[in-house]
């Protein structure tokens, strides 16, 4: 793929995503004193958010962290801790979040010495080690099996825009990435490690960044969704299929496009209420359709297929 | 700890482990031949039991006499599945990755299918045998001066693992001594070089989806005999303790998952008889974390030929 060039496409291509930020923060920083369906809007960005965090080690890296809700769910209980138990403000609780996530990504960092497979199920044993050891953890601490239940903290819109926040903080995160240095190494990493490293890539320093970025993001996510629900637990908490929709939702748009993501997240939630509300026996039978569909017919996700079947595209979209 | 205890939990450990090594074998057979990891297969395994459920609900059939027709139906099945799914996937950048979210797919809709036709309870399957426990022997003394204990197995169980040793010894024969069996462990050795003499891959791969789905519906039916009892939501614990063995055996080691899947069964077991759950259900994630920093092999693995 040849650099873009400065100015001409590169430009036009960074104001079309700056403009689309610009409207995502404008329309849902609209919703409540709309009165808009807030729980709708807050999974929505929830989702856009994990997903777009998850593809800068999935997407960028080529890593397929299959334990991803180990970060989120991390952030939800210290957020519920920090909170019932130390007794912190919640707008301190939630940076925290994120910085224990960014804690636990340095500890599962050497993972990332494994590769394909192996990365995968290691990464998968490890999100259910943590859901374990949460449970066996003292009650007093953890509420065991039971979670925690904070209850209203403040009112609803502002953890509503707190995750707008976060949303729009990965959302300038990812375009940044794609433009950077760091990004190209990354890029160049996922197809090629050795050429990569021979060309005087930094591999464990880039992919480490990559790393912990994605795990800031999930615990951040997570961080704010116990304020917005007010209770968690265990299950739900560490929960594989929040790993599962968030790889379906990014591989849906195009894992390793900026754009991608947050497209292919919009779609399947959008499907994912229609077949809530017409099929609720079902929903599971076709999430898994959707996704093994996906998987044989469209492997590039929908931003990532029309890329390659339409190169100008690439002019208009990062 | 009194012995009594240990030894109940040394023998549910080989019950237990003998089933835990036919799923390790059959979803490394796959993992071998078809370079794909497969999230579905404790979905195929509950399958199976229900199956038998379905068979002595209904049709009032022991579960033992549905083993061929188990084994026959599954392999059909996996036979279709592979070619309704795999070539395709095998165009796509990154296979084996590709593989493990198609099947996580696939597990989804066997699970809510199995919840619509089923529902979501737990069915017991009420099978017994006459008698119902056999006492192998007295330990004098066991819980103190004159109070003897006595070491109990449901003979359902001791069947169960007269028909897993059985099915594994098929299973090496057929590996080791049968063309076929032995075209599947040149493709695990070198799918390139096989494809050289002339043997048909697909075939082959296909054959061995069915081989490997048919080994895990007569499992799902074998531990109906061990567990009595069927959930639709059990089927990600076994696929969870199906990567456990593998990974211990060395992946795409059919003979060392065997080997595997009984260690970590005594193990299980056993930590299930000096720890709390939870931790013992850790115990073996941990164990499997740390077999592939420090060796990622296997333990009973060659160098994996690639």
């Amino acid at each position: 793929m040849a650099r873009p060039r400065l100015g001409g496409p590169d430009a036009v291509r960074r104001l079309i995503w700056y403009g689309l930020v610009g409207l995502i923060l404008v329309w849902c920083a609209a919703v409540p004193p709309a009165g808009g369906n807030l729980s709708l809007y807050f999974s929505l960005m929830m989702w856009v958010t994990l997903a777009t965090g998850l593809n800068f080690i999935a997407g960028f890296a080529g890593y397929m962290p299959f334990g991803y809700v180990a970060f989120y769910g991390i952030g939800t209980y210290t957020t519920g801790i920090a909170v019932k138990v130390l007794g912190l403000s919640v707008y301190a609780a939630v940076p925290i979040a994120g910085g224990v996530g960014v804690l636990l990504a340095l500890l599962f960092a050497p993972t990332l010495r494994l590769s394909g497979i192996y990365f995968a199920i290691v990464s998968l044993s490890l999100a259910i080690i943590c859901q374990r050891l949460v449970s066996l953890l003292p009650e007093e601490i953890t509420g065991g099996s039971l979670g925690i239940n904070l209850g209203v903290i403040t009112i609803r819109e502002h953890g509503y825009y707190t995750m707008l926040l976060v949303l729009v903080l990965a959302l300038l995160t990812a375009s940044w990435l794609a433009r950077s240095r760091l990004g190209k190494a990354l890029k160049a990493i996922r197809d090629d490690p050795e050429a990569a490293e021979a060309m005087g890539v930094n591999v464990p320093r880039s992919r480490l960044f990559a790393w912990l970025l994605s795990a800031l993001f999930a615990a951040l996510t997570g961080g704010v969704q116990a304020w917005f629900t007010g209770a968690l637990d265990p299950q739900t908490a560490f929960d594989v299929l929040i790993t599962a929709k968030t790889v379906i939702y990014a591989m849906a748009g195009g894992l390793g496009t900026v754009l991608g993501p947050l497209i292919g997240t919009v779609v399947l939630v959008w499907v994912d209420e229609l077949i809530w509300r017409s099929f609720p026996v079902l929903n599971n039978f076709l999430l898994g359709l959707i996704i093994a569909a996906l998987i044989l017919f469209v492997p590039r996700g929908i931003v990532g297929s029309l890329m390659q079947r339409y190169p100008r595209v690439r002019r208009y979209i990062m | 700890m009194n012995s009594v205890l240990l030894i109940n939990g040394l023998l549910g450990g080989i019950v237990f482990g003998m089933v835990y090594a036919l799923i390790g074998a059959s979803l490394n057979v796959l993992c071998g031949v078809l370079r794909i990891i497969n999230f579905a297969h404790g979905e195929f395994i509950i399958a199976g039991g229900f199956f038998a459920y379905v068979m002595l609900t209904f049709l009032g059939l022991n579960p033992l006499y549905t083993l061929p027709v188990a084994a026959a139906a599954f392999f059909v099945a996996g036979y279709g599945l592979y070619y309704l799914l795999i070539p395709r996937l095998a165009r796509s950048d990154e296979p084996e990755t590709s593989s493990f979210l198609l099947m996580f797919g696939v597990s989804l809709m066997l699970v809510s299918s199995m919840i619509w036709i089923f529902e979501a309870d737990v069915r017991p399957v009420n099978f017994s045998f006459d008698p119902i426990n056999l006492v192998l022997f007295t330990v004098e003394d066991a819980y103190g001066p004159g109070r003897d204990g006595r070491v109990i197995v449901p003979t359902a169980r001791l069947v169960a693992l007269a028909i897993n040793a059985a099915i594994i010894i098929a299973m090496t024969w057929f590996l080791y001594r049968t063309l076929p069996g032995k075209a599947m462990r040149a493709a695990i050795m070198n799918r390139e070089a096989v494809q050289i003499v002339g043997i048909d891959i697909h075939r082959l791969s296909a054959w061995a989806f069915g081989l490997a789905a048919a080994l895990a519906g007569v499992t799902g039916v074998v531990m109906t005999l061990v567990v009595p009892s069927i959930d639709p939501n059990g089927g990600a614990d076994f696929t969870l303790i199906g990567f456990i063995v593998i990974v211990l055996g060395g992946l795409g080691h059919p003979v060392g998952a065997l080997a595997a899947g009984v260690l970590f069964g005594l193990v299980e077991q056993m930590s299930n008889v000096l720890l709390p759950q939870a931790a013992a259900q850790m115990l073996g994630f941990m164990i499997l974390v740390a077999v592939i920093f420090f060796k990622p092999a296997g333990l009973f693995g060659l160098e994996r030929s690639r």
